[in-house]
């Protein structure tokens, strides 16, 4: 629920409130809800709908105010215009930027099908087709080097497509061991530019190298069975030491274990989050490191808000940690924007207490 | 083909400077008036000239119709109407009849007093002006005159703006003005009925924008207030007579109260009984709560906000203090202003547009060393800050608009054709019907299918059903004779004996005659049963009869044979037919000037 459903008398409680938690906060209300919200450019987004019909995917400009030092800067600019806008003939569930081009890839949550957009340009592209499933496709794009993206909906089908003027080159990595039940791809992200992991959905982490395919390796999770993972990396391009990528996973069950890249087995720190499960729907679980700030992770899906917390205080051993902040009204997000099923996007910074200001 | 153009006038689409002509079943409707504020010279008036080269634009125009009193919209209604020339009906709603004049009164003394221009208009104009204005009241239907009516909506906005139905018999354009779909604290959201017209107008200047929501930038502005005060800071807001000013009292007023702010608020004297008085003389114009809460107290009488007296200005510590003008061109808000710009701790917030040259739009622009009329310097250290507020409808507001009226056609005006591509794609594909965007001095031409009704009269139905044939079938039309009676609004088809009773008419008989020659050698009669063999062969399906009193008849044509004695081969053959025969009896004498065949038998 967004900021602007709220009645007169809610707003003024709200509002109270949020002159000590929050620095800034703006609100903008899209005419159909997003759960994708992607940075294309320094300063544009990319949003799209998700109902089962034909939805809009715009790319937005973000208004001058955002990124205006705070006190000294007249900025009346403070609005998010539309710079491109499309039709797709179905559900966007997935969109990603793929860097060094104009270019984002969708794909709908249901089927297999991925559609590469050229943003400014008319309509969709290309069409990539990943090993045929009903389920969704999870997408990572390429960091570097020419422009690919990585693809697949179990981690036996995971696909590199690459992009080039010429032709599309695929390649497979088949996964190690046959299994009867095939594992299902939850999150999909590149540390470097040929390292990537994925997790599975029941939580094993797989590394794998696009110079080296077909030698994918796993990494069992060791949480508890039968919950639900998802993942969020936090990589440094400009470091080659593997303590700086961080992998965070999030549990249904509201754990989080974080490691690095040092050795994927043992995790530097777990966490027991106290959130209640509002939803069944694992799709919305999103768990994000916010890019500037050390140690900040952001936690989305459970409860329709998003919890911030710091990791820093956290240890080996799975303990109890309180949120440094929590802000209603989240299903997705990225470190300072978030989206709500009402239709409303919102973009905010909070105060920290513990310093003076964020 | 019944068409109805659209034609938007002026140039430059940034602060947009509304005026758009209309023309529907041939009459023409000119829609706002506004003033481009950007300008100083002549280009910010809308170009008359499209209507006409020279002289006044009264025998041109039917109406105009103003949609509420800001400047880009009514600015340069004097300078039309007093300048150019029209003394026709100026058509706005009764608050906007009542704030317009003060507005334009404002403007002008800037514009002439305080930036020396001379080809403006005057007081007098002004009110010269505001004489042909005819007040209109929401949802009433307006006859303009015989043809031409118009009704009003509420738009929201700002006190009093209206969107415009125009309707001639059965087309009609719906114009909005600007409009907001969402209400506010003192003003409910734009709502119009299902009319379906013809094309529906929108202002489209931030369609292609997300704007943030009214709710953060209220906190914004609140939270500017607040930290200004805690840190033992003034706070000075210029403001216009009415709009936002109200708007932002209510919203300091509640948090006041919650907050238990001690520092007091101002608001300087003659606004809040210019305000008050007006709010009140309107109220229907305000929204549900407003009107509710009326009875018990009077939402612009506030608790904590006090009227202004200038010797507070020096007073030490923390306050808030509305004060006119808004552009702080002159008078009380420039007065305080001087007083208070040397000090940082201090803040100013505008709440609108500055025109260029005022105090109000440098500061804006970032001067902080400003010429006063004394010649001293003044120096600005304290924070300026600019918060719009407006009120106008986005991409979002237009397709809910849309949804509620059913327009036919969508017109969108005051916008960048380029960046609303995407727009008019998704109205044309969500709606499944054609968006137009003219540019400025461009126009639109949109056919229409009106449809007019006509009742039949049961005789004239029977009668022609009667005649035979295959049953009528829709798809296939099918000619018939009748006439049509147009009577007061309404339209009938009756046989023509039946409105010759109505009218206490008597019927007219034409009958044609025509004489052929004909060189034939047999005798009269003989020529005749010639005649009447040819004819039988080339008319089938005719009723051709040899009557023995010596004629033949082809339905109702009548041919008769004669011949002079000196001349007996030499047949003058007569033929007469009456009007409704026409047709057939043209193609006979043709047919029968071109002569018998000859192997004609006499039978």
């Amino acid at each position: 629920m967004g900021v602007t459903s709220l009645d007169d008398n809610e707003f003024d409680d709200w509002f109270i409130e949020s002159l000590k938690i929050y620095n800034n906060i703006h609100e903008y209300q899209l005419e159909h809800p997003t759960i994708v919200i992607e940075w294309t450019a320094e300063k544009t987004i990319c949003v799209a709908g998700y109902s089962l019909s034909k939805n809009e995917i715009l790319e937005l400009l973000l208004p001058l105010k955002l990124f205006a030092d705070d006190n000294h800067d007249l900025c009346a600019e403070r609005d998010f215009k539309v710079v491109h806008g499309g039709f797709s003939n179905g559900a966007v569930h997935c969109l990603k930027h793929i860097p060094g081009t104009r270019c984002v890839v969708t794909n709908d949550g249901f089927s297999s099908k991925l559609l590469v957009w050229d943003l400014g340009g008319d309509d969709c592209d290309i069409q990539l087709k990943s090993a045929s499933s009903d389920k969704g496709v999870k997408v990572a794009s390429g960091l570097t080097g020419n422009p690919c993206i990585l693809h697949g909906s179990q981690i036996s089908d995971i696909q590199l497509t690459e992009l080039t003027n010429t032709s599309i080159i695929v390649l497979l990595f088949p996964s190690i061991e046959e299994t009867d039940s095939p594992d299902a791809l939850s999150s999909l992200q590149f540390v470097s530019g040929s390292v990537f992991l994925a997790c599975a959905c029941n939580g094993d982490l797989y590394v794998g190298d696009t110079r080296k395919p077909s030698a994918l390796q796993q990494t069992p999770a060791g949480g508890r069975a039968g919950a639900h993972w998802c993942m969020g990396v936090k990589t440094d391009l400009f470091s080659s030491d593997p303590s700086s990528c961080s992998v965070a996973r999030l549990s249904s069950s509201s754990q989080v274990f974080v490691s690095d890249l040092r050795d994927l087995r043992a995790p530097v720190s777990k966490a027991q989050l106290d959130v209640q499960r509002k939803t069944t729907d694992n799709d919305f679980m999103k768990v994000t490191w916010a890019p500037a700030l050390d140690n900040c992770l952001a936690v989305s899906g459970f409860d329709g808000m998003v919890q911030i917390y710091d990791t820093a205080s956290w240890r080996p051993e799975l303990m109890e940690f309180q949120p440094l902040f929590i802000h209603q009204t989240s299903w997705s997000h990225d470190s300072v924007l978030s989206a709500a099923v009402d239709g409303s996007v919102q973009v905010w910074d909070w105060v920290d207490k513990a310093t003076t200001s964020c | 083909m019944p068409e109805i153009k659209v034609t938007p006038l002026g140039a430059g689409q940034d602060v947009g400077r509304s005026c758009i002509l209309v023309s529907i079943g041939g009459k023409n409707i000119m829609l706002d008036c506004g003033m481009h504020m950007g300008f100083n010279d002549d280009r910010r008036f809308p170009d008359f000239s499209y209507i006409t080269q020279q002289g006044r634009l009264t025998e041109f125009l039917d109406c105009v119709i103003i949609s509420h009193f800001h400047l880009d919209h009514c600015g340069a209604l004097p300078y039309m109407s007093e300048m150019v020339g029209y003394d026709g009906p100026i058509y706005m709603t009764h608050p906007t009849k009542a704030i317009c004049p003060i507005l334009l009164e404002d403007f002008r003394k800037i514009t002439v007093d305080k930036k020396g221009e001379t080809n403006f208009f005057t007081s007098q104009m002004i009110k010269d002006c505001m004489k042909k204005v005819v007040p209109l009241n929401l949802h009433q239907t307006v006859q303009v005159d015989d043809e031409l009516e118009i009704k009003a909506y509420y738009a929201g906005h700002v006190l009093g703006a209206a969107m415009v139905q125009i309707k001639v018999g059965s087309e009609s354009v719906v114009y909005t003005g600007d409009y907001n779909m969402t209400p506010d604290r003192h003003l409910g959201a734009a709502w119009i009925d299902k009319c379906r017209p013809d094309i529906l107008i929108s202002e489209s200047t931030y369609a292609t924008t997300i704007r943030d929501s009214k709710r953060c930038r209220e906190r914004d502005f609140l939270k500017k207030v607040h930290e200004t005060v805690e840190r033992g800071g003034k706070v000075l807001i210029p403001v216009f007579a009415l709009g936002r000013a109200q708007e932002l009292c209510i919203l300091l007023e509640t948090f006041w109260e919650r907050m238990n702010m001690k520092a007091p608020i101002y608001f300087s004297t003659g606004l809040t009984e210019k305000a008050n008085h007006y709010y009140k003389l309107f109220i229907t114009w305000t929204n549900q709560k407003i009107r509710k809460t009326f009875v018990q107290r009077n939402m612009f009488e506030f608790k904590h906000i006090k009227a202004f007296d200038r010797s507070y200005a020096d007073n030490p510590g923390p306050m808030v203090v509305f004060a006119t003008p808004g552009m702080l061109h002159a008078g009380q808000s420039l007065q305080i202003f001087k007083k208070w710009a040397g000090n940082e701790k201090n803040m100013i917030i505008m709440p609108g547009y500055c025109v260029q040259g005022t105090i109000g739009h440098k500061i804006l622009n970032g001067q902080k060393k400003l010429e006063m009329e004394n010649r001293q310097t003044l120096e600005v250290k304290l924070q300026v800050e600019y918060m719009s507020f407006s009120a106008h409808a986005d991409a979002k507001g237009i397709m809910q608009l849309i949804r509620m009226a059913e327009p036919r056609n969508m017109l969108l005006v005051h916008g960048e054709a380029k960046k609303m591509e995407f727009l008019k794609d998704k109205i044309e594909q969500e709606f499944t019907i054609n968006c137009f965007m003219p540019a400025n001095g461009e126009t639109t031409t949109v056919i229409t299918n009106p449809s007019v009704p006509v009742d039949i009269s049961l005789n004239l139905l029977k009668r022609e059903m009667a005649l035979g044939g295959p049953l009528p079938d829709p798809k296939k039309p099918r000619t018939m004779h009748g006439t049509l009676i147009m009577k007061e609004n309404s339209l009938r088809l009756v046989s023509p004996e039946q409105a010759l009773k109505e009218l206490g008419l008597n019927e007219h008989q034409l009958r044609f005659t025509c004489r052929v020659q004909l060189q034939d050698p047999h005798s009269d009669p003989d020529t005749l049963s010639r005649i009447y063999t040819h004819l039988k062969s080339v008319l089938k399906g005719y009723t051709i009869q040899h009557l023995p009193d010596g004629t033949v008849m082809v339905e109702s044509i009548v041919i008769k044979v004669s011949s002079s004695a000196e001349e007996p081969n030499t047949k003058v053959l007569l033929l007469s037919w009456s009007y409704q025969d026409e047709d057939l009896g043209s193609f006979l004498s043709t047919l029968l000037k071109k002569g018998l065949p000859s192997g004609l038998s006499s039978m």
